[in-house]
C-alpha cells in the first residue's frame, strides 16, 4: 500500500521531465529531460520488482539502467556532438 | 523498525527527485540543471535502491548491482553532458 | 456500519491498480509528442524517451523478453541508426572552386571560415564575396535542419562533372557578367544582382525542391540561382558549359 503511493508519486516525479521537453525547444534541454525519463524509468522498473517479488522484472530493470540509458546517452551525445561541430 | 527505515530511505529517495527535477522548470542554464539532476538523480536513486534493499534483501545482489552501475554511469553520463554541452555553446557562439 | 470498510477496499484496489493505468498513459502522451517534433534530431530524442517508457510499460504488463528487447534494439540500435540516416541524408552538398577558398581546412568546419572568406574578399576586391552568401545559405539551410557541405573542385571542368555526375547538390562559382551574358545568352532574374557589379556568385542547383526553398528565402542580394534540370538536358545546358569552356 505504501509502496503504491511511492510509485505514484515517483509516476508524478517521472511527468515533470516528460513536461519540459513539451516545453523546451533547446536540445540540450531535452538531452537533460531524456537522462532523468531513462534513469528514473529504470528505478521505478526496480521497485516495481521488488512490489511484485519478480526477480526476473529486476534484472531488466538492471540491464537497461546500466546498458540501455547510460551507454544509449553516451553514444547520442557523442553524435549530437559531431552534429554541432559539422553544422556551425 | 527496519521496515520504518525502508520506507524513510525511500521517501527520502522521492523527496531528492522531486527537488533536483523541479529545477528543470527553472530558466537557468544546462550546467545548473545538470548538476542539480545529476546529484538528485543520483543519489535520490540510490537511496530509494537501499530503501528496497532494507526491505527485501533476499535480492541484494541484483540491488547492489543497481546501487553501482547508477553510481558508475550517472557520473560519467554527467561529465559527458556536460563535456558535450559546453563545447557545442562555445562552438556555436564564437 | 460497512460503509468505512467499503471506502478502504475501493481505494485500495484503486492505488494497487492505478499506477499501472497511469504508466500506460504515458505512452500515447510520449508518442504524441513525438509525432509532432518537426526537427529530425529532437525527434531522435523524443524517440529515446518514448523507448524508456515503452520498456517501463512493457515490464509493468509483465513482459520481460519485450522490455529488454525495447530497450536494447529500439532504444540504443534504432536511436544510432537514425543518427547515422538523418546525418548522411539531411545534407546540401556545394560544390565551389578551390581558390574561391582560400583557407580549405578552415572553411569546410566551422564559422572561422567566414572570417577567412571575409579576409580574403577584403586583399582582393574585385571579386565578390563568398562570405555572405554562405553564411545567408547556412541560415536557409538550418531553418529546415539541413547541414551545409562545402566540396571543393581544382577546374571549372571537375566542378561542372561534379554536378552532371551527382556527387553534388549544386554549384557556386564566381561568374563575369559581361562574358557571361555574351555567350550563354542566359537572362538571369535581375533584381538579385547588382548591376554595377561586374562579377557575380552564381549557384546551379540540380534539384528542384531545393532551387524552390532557396528562390524564396535567400536574402543575399549577390547570387543569381539558376535550375538545372539534368534528366531534359544532360549537358547541364549552354549555361555551365560556357563557362565552364572560359575559366581555364
Amino acid at each position: 500500500m505504501i509502496l503504491n503511493l511511492a510509485l505514484i508519486a515517483m509516476i508524478l516525479a517521472l511527468l515533470i521531465p516528460i513536461y519540459t521537453v513539451c516545453k523546451d525547444q533547446d536540445i540540450w534541454q531535452r538531452m537533460l529531460a531524456f537522462a532523468s525519463v531513462a534513469s528514473k524509468a529504470a528505478i521505478l522498473i526496480l521497485v516495481i520488482s521488488v512490489l511484485r517479488d519478480d526477480w526476473m522484472i529486476g534484472v531488466v530493470g538492471v540491464i537497461i539502467l546500466s546498458v540501455g540509458n547510460a551507454g544509449l546517452m553516451l553514444l547520442a551525445h557523442i553524435i549530437k556532438r559531431m552534429n554541432d561541430l559539422a553544422s556551425t | 523498525m527496519i521496515n520504518l527505515l525502508s520506507y524513510f530511505c525511500i521517501a527520502t529517495g522521492i523527496v531528492f527527485w522531486f527537488w533536483g527535477t523541479a529545477d528543470l522548470l527553472s530558466k537557468r542554464s544546462v550546467l545548473f540543471k545538470l548538476h542539480s539532476l545529476s546529484v538528485a538523480d543520483t543519489l535520490g536513486s540510490i537511496a530509494i535502491v537501499v530503501g528496497l534493499l532494507l526491505k527485501i534483501p533476499r535480492e541484494w545482489p541484483l540491488l547492489l548491482l543497481a546501487i553501482i552501475c547508477l553510481a558508475l554511469w550517472n557520473t560519467m553520463l554527467g561529465y559527458v553532458l556536460a563535456y558535450c554541452s559546453s563545447a557545442s555553446n562555445g562552438g556555436s557562439r564564437d | 456500519m460497512c460503509w468505512p470498510i467499503v471506502l478502504v477496499l475501493v481505494t485500495e484496489v484503486a492505488v494497487t491498480d492505478s499506477y499501472v493505468y497511469v504508466l500506460t498513459a504515458l505512452l500515447p502522451l510520449t508518442a504524441s509528442i513525438l509525432v509532432t517534433q518537426a526537427n529530425p534530431y529532437h525527434a531522435l530524442v523524443l524517440r529515446g524517451i518514448l523507448g524508456a517508457v515503452a520498456a517501463l510499460v512493457y515490464t509493468v504488463l509483465g513482459a520481460a523478453d519485450v522490455a529488454l528487447t525495447e530497450a536494447l534494439v529500439g532504444t540504443m540500435l534504432a536511436i544510432t541508426l537514425y543518427a547515422v540516416a538523418v546525418r548522411s541524408s539531411l545534407v546540401m552538398r556545394l560544390g565551389v572552386l578551390k581558390e574561391a577558398i582560400p583557407d580549405w581546412r578552415a572553411a569546410s568546419k566551422s564559422d572561422d571560415a567566414l572570417v577567412a572568406l571575409q579576409q580574403a574578399d577584403q586583399a582582393n576586391a574585385e571579386q565578390p564575396s563568398f562570405a555572405p552568401l554562405l553564411s545567408d545559405l547556412r541560415t536557409v539551410c538550418g531553418k529546415h535542419h539541413l547541414r551545409l557541405e562545402l566540396v571543393s573542385y581544382p577546374d571549372s571542368q571537375a566542378l561542372q562533372q561534379a554536378l552532371v555526375d551527382k556527387e553534388i547538390h549544386a554549384a557556386l562559382r564566381v561568374e563575369h557578367k559581361d562574358r557571361y551574358f555574351s555567350e550563354s545568352g542566359f537572362e538571369p532574374n535581375s533584381e538579385r544582382i547588382n548591376l554595377h557589379s561586374e562579377s557575380f556568385c552564381s549557384l546551379c542547383i540540380r534539384i528542384r525542391r531545393l532551387y524552390d526553398i532557396l528562390q524564396a528565402e535567400l536574402t543575399s542580394p549577390a547570387a543569381s540561382l539558376t535550375y538545372v534540370d539534368l534528366a531534359t538536358s544532360p549537358e547541364v545546358g549552354p549555361v555551365l558549359a560556357s563557362v565552364g569552356e572560359q575559366q581555364p
